[in-house]
């Protein structure tokens, strides 16, 4: 087990270099100059020199990368030139009210998805079915700025419901930062209040971004439902007289949680990336927004402290499945 | 109110036809916060504010915070915009325009209680030139530190080093630091930069009360402003809240989460100034709108191409892009540009004399393809692409829409060999002094965005450094009158039109003060007021 773990953190670091080494490539190959950018329109040749010198951006490439991995070993992940923040600061920052989102969003996913899906293949092609396969396809169809902008219009300003954009509403303070979740660190703090504010500003953004992971939980856990009830162990379980919930919550849902797993780790990753167009909608100040203003003003270290992070969130994600999956799973454990 | 099950049975309805709902909801209840100290007004706006410090940057959301922090020797007020003594009650300007003395008001006190005496201006203007960034471009050619002389607590003289007739239309921008605070904060050399970005050092009407990066910014009213309030009713405090999308800022004026907003979008202008209890600021602006031309390199470095397809662009469609709220140049220097003259043979549309203009290129029978390249999502620019391309359909040019992100644009414009044949530009000058304008079409801008024309006129250029280092308004005035006649001839863009400048706000919302020198979606929250009905 030690070994096996052992060997996917070396993969994991081997991976995260190339993919250093390629977004470096990538960002630096993009025409266009940061340095001209940030000294703004009008400003003269010697101007943008000193801020190209001041970021270094005018030395050449191999030490520019060079300094950069050497910076990251020291835990140095640049500045910005547009925020004119070390990048280090910046995702400090933006990355809980990301991973705050992503991580409600796919509870949301998990809670609903799970036994919606257990009843779509229990009730297998009754009109729930259908409805719920309508609803998984309409899930990963419907566009996601679509979705915020219609849930906003329906809850926020005509209903009133619940509140139209932002983390909080603007007169409440942020708790005292201890996770930087506002949900927990106003828990943590004892502020009721704050913790009712935060919970009412995170239901719209983590239901719009959670569609096409809920879609997709119910796709998989249904079929996965579906073939895992047709097993000879489940026929032995009813025949021996075991009740219906053990029998599909218990052993059924063991087996086929294995392949949903999976998925949710791989969606849990790709979210966290991919959380820009609900974040502009909602002005939620997180990661996606900063790495969409960054790669506008083609600011090499933040898109590639981005990228960096958003690998290590999905390299995680997935080292955790296949850790969850050892736990759950004895024939994998014998295999690694 | 309805009632829940009422508002039930609505919700298909509303999310089927999101937008209409929108439009016949009831008025919200008021949008400015109630405090115990007064209101606090918020300000819906889509660009952040990384950072405050007045000699690292300034943009339009920049530079409306750091006008309400800090305060400058003169600042810009009004339409036609007027330069108003501030920190200093009064100047006086050598017969050379190199010398420039500045007498300061004796009250001005920072946040902190420290008087804003000389050497606090003289500290700020060398902080500025020094760090090399922000406005230090405005005047590094003409000013350096040793130049600026403190004469006494309350007088500061300025020695340039060459006349510069527009150094005065630069100093609203140069902002007064406490020179106490930024020193207490500086770190390994580096002027507080670092600090300086999300605190502030000033002695304006505002100080700041929370920065809360990427969500809002808050202001607290300094309770003795130095200067006094114009009104009473004056907010105590500002709320700058991020609402990156035009449709949440629409979302937002109407649900009651804001009490003005910028940047909706020229179709949600015309649907939110029916609706009751909001009120539209529209106010003719100086950001230009121009096909700039390479005029160096390729088919458009003939001027008779230039002219021909100047005279084929059907200019009302400009005008249509913007539901009639813009106004077509009749000059290169926008009506609110010192020394404005409206240029009588300006290109309108006239069929005959682009073919005519045609007919001496060498592309008489068309058989052309030029590029138009535009900023990639910005949708005016790309109507006014299929103007061009349905325009010059009729001349056999074929365009061809290039959208690009801007930051490719720009390095495109970076040398004449890859300057496009045609770019949109968008151009707001930074003062109202004409040099401004004027120096956009001098070699010196050459390489910038705005000087993507790679115009070669050596005639043009020596009367733009004429009417610099000219100091008496009486001569300088026919050299611009000059200028914008040798400008519109060459031809280096077709000249567009002048968007407006538009705001909504709730009708609470008293005390608007436009003036066209301010940026896009700039404006002086020192003169806002709250009013509630």
């Amino acid at each position: 087990m030690a070994l096996f773990i052992g060997k996917r953190m070396a993969f994991l670091v081997v991976m995260l270099f190339g993919l250093l080494i390629i977004t470096f490539l990538i960002s630096h190959v993009a025409p266009g100059d940061p340095a001209s950018l940030a000294a703004g329109p009008d400003a003269p040749p010697e101007m943008v020199e000193h801020i190209r010198h001041e970021f270094g951006l005018d030395r050449p490439l191999p030490v520019q990368l060079g300094l950069y991995v050497m910076g990251i070993l020291h835990g140095n992940l640049g500045q910005s030139v547009r925020t004119g923040h070390s990048v280090l600061q910046d995702l400090g920052d933006f990355f809980p009210a990301t991973f705050e989102l992503v991580t409600v969003s796919m509870l949301i996913a998990v809670v609903l998805g799970i036994p919606l899906g257990m009843l779509s293949a229990l009730k297998q092609n009754s009109w729930f079915d259908h409805a719920a396969r309508i609803a998984s396809v309409s899930g990963v169809a419907v566009p996601m700025f679509w979705l915020g902008l219609m849930l906003q219009l329906g809850f926020a300003l005509y209903l009133g419901w619940l509140p139209l954009s932002g983390r909080l509403g603007i007169m409440s303070a942020p708790p005292d930062p201890v996770t930087h979740l506002y949900l927990i660190d106003s828990l943590l703090a004892g502020q009721w209040d704050v913790f009712k504010d935060a919970l009412a500003h995170i239901i719209l953004p983590a239901v719009s971004l959670c569609f096409p992971a809920l879609a997709s939980i119910i796709r998989v856990n249904r079929a996965e439902m579906i073939e895992a009830l047709g097993q000879d162990y489940i026929v032995n379980a009813r025949a021996q007289g075991i009740g219906t919930f053990r029998t599909v919550a218990i052993y059924a849902l063991k087996n086929a949680f294995l392949p949903t797993l999976a998925m949710i780790g791989l969606r849990y990753g790709w979210m966290l990336g991919g959380t820009v167009l609900v974040e502009t909608v909602f002005d939620w100040p997180g990661i996606g927004l900063y790495a969409t203003q960054s790669a506008i003003a083609q600011d090499f270290q933040p898109i590639m402290g981005v990228t960096l992070l958003i690998g290590v969130n999905f390299m995680v994600a997935n080292l955790l499945v296949d850790l969850a999956y050892l736990w759950l799973d004895p024939r994998t454990r014998q295999a690694a | 109110m309805n009632s829940v099950p009422a508002r039930m049975k609505a919700l298909p309805l509303a999310l089927a036809l999101a937008t209409a709902a929108s439009l016949t909801m009831n008025a919200p209840a008021q949008a400015f916060e109630k405090t115990s100290q007064g209101n606090v007004l918020v300000f819906g706006g889509r660009q952040p504010v990384p950072n405050l410090d007045p000699s690292q940057k300034y943009d339009w959301s920049t530079r409306m915070l750091q006008q309400s922090v800090y305060d400058a020797l003169v600042k810009y007020e009004g339409d036609p915009a007027e330069i108003k003594p501030w920190l200093a009650k009064s100047w006086d300007e050598s017969a050379d325009a190199k010398t420039w003395t500045f007498h300061l008001v004796d009250n001005a006190k920072f946040h902190n209680g420290d008087p804003v005496d000389a050497e606090a201006i003289k500290y700020s203007f060398t902080r500025t030139l020094k760090i090399g960034k922000g406005p230090s471009w405005m005047l590094s050619s003409v000013l350096a530190p040793d130049g600026i002389e403190v004469v006494d607590p309350h007088t500061i003289r300025f020695h340039l080093k060459e006349a510069y007739a527009p150094f005065l239309s630069f100093l609203p921008w140069w902002y007064i630091m406490d020179p106490k605070q930024v020193k207490e904060h500086e770190k390994n050399g580096d002027m507080s930069q670092a600090w300086m970005m999300e605190h502030a050092a000033g002695s304006g009407p505002f100080k700041i009360a929370r920065w809360q990066q990427g969500t809002l910014y808050g202001l607290a009213a300094t309770d003795n402003y130095w200067k006094g309030w114009p009104h009473k009713t004056h907010p105590v405090g500002i709320i700058y809240k991020l609402m990156r999308e035009a449709a949440t800022q629409r979302a937002a004026l109407v649900r009651g989460d804001a009490d003005i907003v910028e940047g909706l979008s020229p179709d949600d202008y015309q649907v939110v100034k029916s609706m009751p209890g909001i009120a539209i600021e529209n106010h003719p602006g100086m950001t230009t709108f121009g096909v700039m031309f390479n005029t160096a390199k390729g088919p458009t470095s003939d001027i008779n191409l230039r002219k021909a397809i100047a005279y084929a662009v059907d200019y009302d469609a400009f005008l249509k892009v913007y539901n009639g709220a813009a106004t077509l140049e009749d000059s290169p220097f926008p009506a609110a540009i010192k020394g404005h003259v409206a240029i009588k043979d300006i290109p309108r549309k006239d069929m005959a004399k682009a073919k005519a203009y045609l007919a001496k290129t060498k592309y008489a029978k068309g058989g052309l393809t030029l590029d138009y390249v535009y900023v990639q999502g910005l949708e005016e620019e790309r109507k006014i692409g299929l103007i061009l391309l349905d325009d010059l359909k009729k001349l056999g040019i074929k365009v061809q829409l290039r959208p690009m992100t801007w930051p490719n644009m720009t390095a495109l414009a970076e040398k004449a060999d890859t300057s496009p044949e045609m770019m949109a530009v968008f151009t707001t000058p930074v003062a109202t002094d004409p040099d401004a304008v004027a120096f956009q079409y001098a070699k010196e801008s050459w390489g910038k965005y705005y000087g993507s024309h790679y115009l070669d006129d050596p005639e043009l250029e020596k009367m733009i450094i004429e009417a610099r280092q000219t100091a008496d308004w009486a001569k300088r005035a026919p050299i611009y009158a000059k200028i914008q006649q040798r400008i519109v001839d060459d031809q280096p863009e077709v000249f567009g039109m002048l968007a407006n400048r538009r705001w909504a706000r709730r009708d609470w919302v008293h005390g608007f003060k436009f003036s066209p020198v301010h940026f896009t979606g700039e404006v002086d929250l020192y003169q806002l007021e709250i009013v509630p009905k």
